[in-house]
């Protein structure tokens, strides 16, 4: 079974407190130990008061009655505490080491996370699996215990009803919860499909609720999603059964005991082999022993479910590259292939567009080759792995203090070349060179939910704020600054409607500054903005190298990839990506 | 938050079903739970007096087996129905939510409340299922063993009666005391723990961002502190919130034992028969279990309560503008066009459907002129407006260019014309050709007659599930497949099609089995082989490269040619050369 696999290596990521795990056990089978105790115990008082012996030879077993009535909220009191140290102590601990293991893991898993849902989904397993110890490890350990102890407990008044106590809490412990787990467990599986149509039309509806108003479709997609809905239904019904058996088998569980009991019990007081006070604590007490399984069901389905996350997780966590066993993987893949088959007209188009810019470019480039290369581009070929579609780049020279614009068509390897020159991924063929380190900044790169400064502070933990003061005028950013109601410590965000899509790209720029790299490059800077912010921040980001010559820290180049083709107009050269061959 | 919200019960015909259904099996089990303990007691006594063997009491412990036997039957039942009503009404509400929130149109959507209702309708509503499947029935349990037991002891015992009685109420006393008390140091962890998953979650979405600033490392320690931190101060609340699951056990727990006790001290005297004895002290427990039970489902529910209320919160929400109030009113089934109601009946919701005034069917758009006089939206939250104060004539097969910065209003303003919002201020008229006919105001056609002369390309265009060819709406009995063939090869549609199975290539939910740009092929072709009077086409080269820009250029300059009005939005320079008439769209 994987999700048990998975929850065992999971459970090693946490490093699980065990000593505190026993202590929550211990407390927790006192608690339901008193619950058993006072049913036995009250059994006996009634039964024995019956007899009217002397009041005070009752003494003992009234103040263990009153003292188990106290014990069992308290022990589940201490009980409860103790368990949730121990969750919380392995969230914790899962948190971080999830952390750590993605952000020193390889870069393709994690750019796979950036949905929001995708993320929730992954906060969420965290909690899930910090939940198998309180809702399921320590109940279940908690009820075997108490199972047990019952069971010995009555195999020495009377062995066969021991037994019959043993083959109701059999039935109600171990085959009712297993019932509700594979419920649980067939109900999802069978409907995977289903839900995901439910989902995909709820989503379809939502997503698109402009488009069927207008042509009139609202009510006939209501009426698919209530069929989905009905196709959903229907795939959960086995898993229902089984869920509806295990119930079943919990009170059928109690039926066999207390059946056994009567039926061992009687016969063995006529023949003399067992008192009859001693009867009543062997008919009632099963009573009681079975509050121990009420908890199970629920244990069973926390642990499937726990499982399941476990399962996501360690997925995730070892998950290499860029994945194509993923869904969305997949579908980027068939997107960008479709993509480029529709870019071949357009590239037509370009390559005379270009041809002027061109001649351009290479004047330049000519003109300014004996000053010192910071980026050398030879022969290169990338791609974003060996099996992928690559891009032929060819050789490319570019100076110190110079700005660089990469075009083509999209999904032509633009983003490839970028990541290729930052050295995130490694060249198909052909090697690139760099005078220093080459930061890469990306269109999507994060906002954190935290202040402005904070924000730049991510790229270097000492920036101070007349830095932070510098580095945002350099990208434009001084007019946003003065408008914000607490300047640097305002807080931005995902969520945040202090900032537009312009200011959030300067922003991003703005960080990239304070990192002190030498070599910048930014992917699709323009994208989504109007032309004149597009034109305005392509041309403010060209020139930084010009801006920043003679200061600390200069930037020594730019490049930026867009499929704008204004930004061209304001390079100093130009690389040309042709259409991804495929290898 | 009410245990059993009665709005539920209104809005979910399922639910009401399952609610009787269960409060059947409650009364059914409180009479089994009853004869269990008074089998057993009678069973028992008289070989406890040694007054009777095996064969004096067979037929009570066969009648015994029979009473088990029925409880394993209705906890299979409960289990059954319970199971199939937690999805039937999940479905039913979720069906009603997305509805009601498609209906409230894409400006309340986009006011933050899309994210929500994405949520309820694809997780949130299924939290619902452990409520209605553990909490309800325990709660119905708890107003059916809970009292008919207590009669029984009543009738058998009233010493023991009272003790139960006189505790019984002490437990909500106590746990509404409790619950003062931590409620706010509840609140105060849940928020704690939200924080924290999502600065977590922050940091997570932010770690290639972090790993390009080669700044991965610095955060690891951050989490740590940061799930310290919030371990410490929970542990403290909870400290204080377990009291109340600690007063709820002690009370239940103690009150069994002072029962027991009790009993067992007028049974010495013999004020009391071992049967009765026997009876009641099995008995008091059961009067206690549900009232625990639903103690310790109470956390299970929480979720489905919430995730209802925030449910009925949409069902009830007051559409903003009168083109919403009109969707919502025509989904009443005696709200004007009955053949497009759903199966909704929550009448009292209707709201402004009396105010509606009798709507006038569209005039003929191939030959009537639209006017946009002084049409403003309010921008929710702002005092700002966008568009601001838009004039624009647009005459029938002429192209108009909405053109603007971001955020200025254009697609609020296509939405107007659509007739998906209504204007703030201003009004949109419609003046058919008739010389002699007087304009109409917008407001007072009927949406279906209107919008169904419109073909309309947004920035997302939807794909129904199904075929290419159901997709463009091409029929090879009702159209000529040259003129599909025609319009494919425009859109470069047709390269699709060769690569694939040709117009039957299936499109799944969502527009899943075709890339972005494919769809925009799609979406381009369905503009040409509609029939359309008015196209309008929202930012047709955003997101797009420059080829398939080509494409919408060329699209549109067949659709001018076909004499169709064309309004197109666009930041972009390369369709306004074919516009007629170019209007800026200004925010103020």
């Amino acid at each position: 079974m994987g999700e048990v696999r998975a929850l065992i290596a999971a459970m090693r990521l946490i490093d699980v407190p065990w000593t505190s795990v026993i202590r929550a056990i211990t407390l927790g089978t006192l608690a339901l130990g008193s619950a058993v105790g006072l049913g036995a115990a009250s059994a006996w008082l009634i039964a024995r008061a019956s007899q009217m012996p002397p009041v005070l030879s009752l003494s003992m077993v009234v103040v263990t009655v009153r003292a188990l009535g106290i014990s069992r909220g308290l022990m589940r009191y201490l009980e409860r505490l103790a368990s949730h140290q121990v969750a919380l102590k392995s969230m914790g601990a899962l948190r971080t080491a999830l952390y750590e293991r993605l952000a020193t893991g390889p870069t393709g898993v994690v750019s796979t996370l950036r949905r929001g849902d995708v993320l929730a989904r992954i906060g969420a397993d965290v909690d899930h699996v910090g939940d198998v110890v309180v809702r399921a490890i320590i109940p279940a350990a908690v009820s075997a215990s108490v199972s047990l102890l019952s069971i010995v407990a009555m195999m020495l008044l009377l062995p066969e009803g021991g037994l019959w106590l043993a083959l109701g809490l059999a039935i109600a412990g171990i085959l009712g919860p297993w019932l509700t787990a594979l419920g649980a467990r067939r109900a999802e599986t069978d409907s995977a499909a289903a839900r995901g149509e439910v989902t995909a039309r709820s989503l379809d509806l939502v997503d698109h609720a402009s488009e069927m108003i207008v042509t009139g479709n609202v009510a006939a997609a209501i009426k698919s999603l209530r069929t989905a809905d009905q196709r959903w239904k229907d795939s959960t019904q086995a898993g229902a059964r089984a869920l509806a058996a295990g119930a079943a088998a919990g009170t059928l569980g109690l039926a066999v005991a207390v059946l056994g009991a009567l039926l061992a019990g009687i016969p063995a007081v006529t023949s003399g082999r067992l008192g009859e006070v001693t009867l009543a604590v062997v008919v009632l007490t099963p009573l009681a022993a079975f509050e121990s399984t009420l908890v199970l069901p629920a244990a069973a389905i926390q642990l499937h479910r726990s499982g399941a996350a476990a399962l996501r997780l360690s997925d995730l966590l070892e998950r290499t590259g860029v994945s194509p066993t993923t869904d969305r993987a997949a579908q980027r893949a068939t997107d960008r292939a479709a993509q480029r088959d529709a870019d071949r007209a357009a590239q037509r188009a370009e390559i005379l567009h270009h041809q002027r810019n061109d001649d351009h470019a290479q004047s330049i480039s000519a003109a300014s080759q004996d000053r010192e290369a910071v980026i050398e581009l030879i022969d290169l070929k990338v791609g974003w792995s060996p099996d992928t579609p690559a891009a032929e780049i060819g050789s490319l020279r570019l100076s110190r203090g110079t700005s660089a614009v990469i075009v083509g068509p999209s999904g032509s390897g633009k983003t490839t070349l970028l990541a290729t020159i930052a050295g995130l991924i490694d060249p198909i063929a052909g090697t690139v060179h760099t005078s220093g380190p080459a930061l890469l900044t990306t269109e999507d790169a994060h906002v954190f939910q935290t202040t402005v400064l904070e924000n730049l502070r991510v790229a270097r933990g000492d920036v101070d704020a007349d830095e932070a003061r510098a580095a945002l005028n350099l990208a434009g950013l001084t007019p946003w600054l003065t408008s914000l109601p607490n300047g640097l410590d305002t807080m931005v965000g995902a969520d945040a409607s202090t900032i537009s899509g312009g200011e959030r790209r300067r922003l991003l720029i703005a960080r990239s500054l304070v990192a002190r790299q030498p070599i910048l490059l930014i992917d699709e800077p323009a994208e989504h903005l109007d032309r004149a912010s597009a034109d305005a921040l392509v041309k403010d980001l060209l020139s930084l190298p010009a801006r920043t010559a003679g200061s600390d820290h200069p930037v020594e180049a730019v490049v930026i990839a867009s499929h704008h083709l204004g930004a061209i107009d304001f390079a100093d050269q130009v690389i040309r990506v042709t259409a991804a061959i495929s290898q | 938050m009410k245990p059993l919200d009665p709005k539920l019960l209104r809005t979910a015909a399922p639910a009401r079903r399952y609610v009787l259904l269960t409060a059947a099996l409650g009364v059914i089990t409180a009479a089994l739970v009853i004869a269990q303990c008074l089998l057993i007691a009678h069973a028992l006594a008289p070989v406890v007096d040694r007054t009777a063997d095996l064969g004096d009491v067979t037929h009570l412990i066969g009648w015994l087996a029979v009473v088990l036997f029925a409880r394993v039957v209705v906890s299979w039942c409960q289990e059954r129905f319970g199971q199939r009503a937690g999805v039937e009404i999940v479905a039913d509400l979720r069906a009603k939510v997305v509805d009601r929130a498609v209906r409230l149109g894409p400006r309340w959507l986009d006011r933050g409340h899309r994210t929500d209702v994405v949520t309820l309708a694809t997780r949130g509503l299924d939290d619902l299922q452990p409520y209605l499947t553990r909490y309800l029935p325990q709660l119905l349990l708890a107003v059916t063993v809970t009292p008919g037991a207590l009669m029984v002891v009543l009738g058998l015992d009233w010493v023991a009666a009272v003790i139960i009685a006189g505790t019984l109420p002490l437990i909500p006393l106590f746990m509404w005391l409790v619950g003062l008390v931590t409620q706010e140091a509840t609140e105060r962890r849940q928020r704690a723990m939200s924080r924290l998953g999502s600065q977590v979650l922050d940091l997570v979405a932010g770690i290639p961002t972090l790993r390009a600033l080669r700044r991965e490392h610095g955060p690891t320690q951050r989490v740590r502190d940061l799930s310290n931190a919030y371990r410490r101060s929970t542990m403290g609340t909870l400290r204080i919130a377990f009291l109340s699951g600690m007063v709820l056990e002690l009370l239940t727990t103690l009150s069994v034992a002072i029962v027991a006790v009790a009993v067992g001290l007028r049974l010495v005297h013999g004020g009391l028969d071992l049967t009765t004895g026997l009876a009641v002290i099995m008995l008091a427990p059961e009067v206690y279990l549900p009232v625990r039970q639903i103690g310790t489902q109470f956390h299970a529910s929480a979720d489905g309560i919430a995730a209802s209320a925030k449910a009925f919160e949409i069902l009830e929400t007051i559409p903003e503008d009168a083109a919403a109030a009109r969707r919502i009113s025509d989904n009443q089934p005696s709200g004007g066009r009955g053949n497009r109601a759903g199966r909704s009946r929550h009448s009292e919701n209707s709201g402004p459907r009396s105010q509606v005034p009798p709507l006038m069917p569209s005039p003929d758009l191939t030959s009537a002129t639209i006017v946009l006089d002084k049409v403003s939206v309010a921008v929710p939250g702002t005092a700002r407006y966008a568009p601001h104060e838009l004039s624009v004539r647009i005459e029938p097969g002429t192209v108009t260019v909405l053109a603007g910065a971001n955020g200025a209003g254009k697609s609020t303003a296509v939405n107007a014309i659509l007739g998906i919002i209504s204007p703030t201020a201003g009004q949109i008229a419609v003046c058919p050709s008739e010389t002699d006919a007087p304009p109409v105001d917008l407001a007072d056609i009927d949406m279906a007659t209107w919008q169904s002369q419109i073909a309309w390309l947004p920035q997302r265009p939807w794909m129904r599930p199904g075929t290419i060819a159901e997709n463009v709406g091409f029929d090879p009995d009702e159209l000529d497949p040259a003129r599909a063939e025609e319009a494919a090869a425009l859109t470069g549609l047709d390269e699709v099609l060769t690569s694939r199975q040709g117009w039957n290539t299936s499109i799944g939910t969502g527009g899943t089995g075709l890339s972005v740009g494919q769809r925009q092929r799609v979406a381009l072709t369905r503009l040409l082989l509609t029939d359309k009077p008015l196209v309008i086409v929202d930012e047709p080269t955003a997101h797009l490269d420059e080829g398939l820009a080509e494409v919408v250029v060329a699209t549109l300059t067949q659709l001018r040619d076909q004499g169709r009005t064309v309004i197109a939005i666009t930041h972009r320079d390369d369709v306004t050369p074919l516009a007629d008439t170019v209007v800026e769209v200004c925010d103020g």
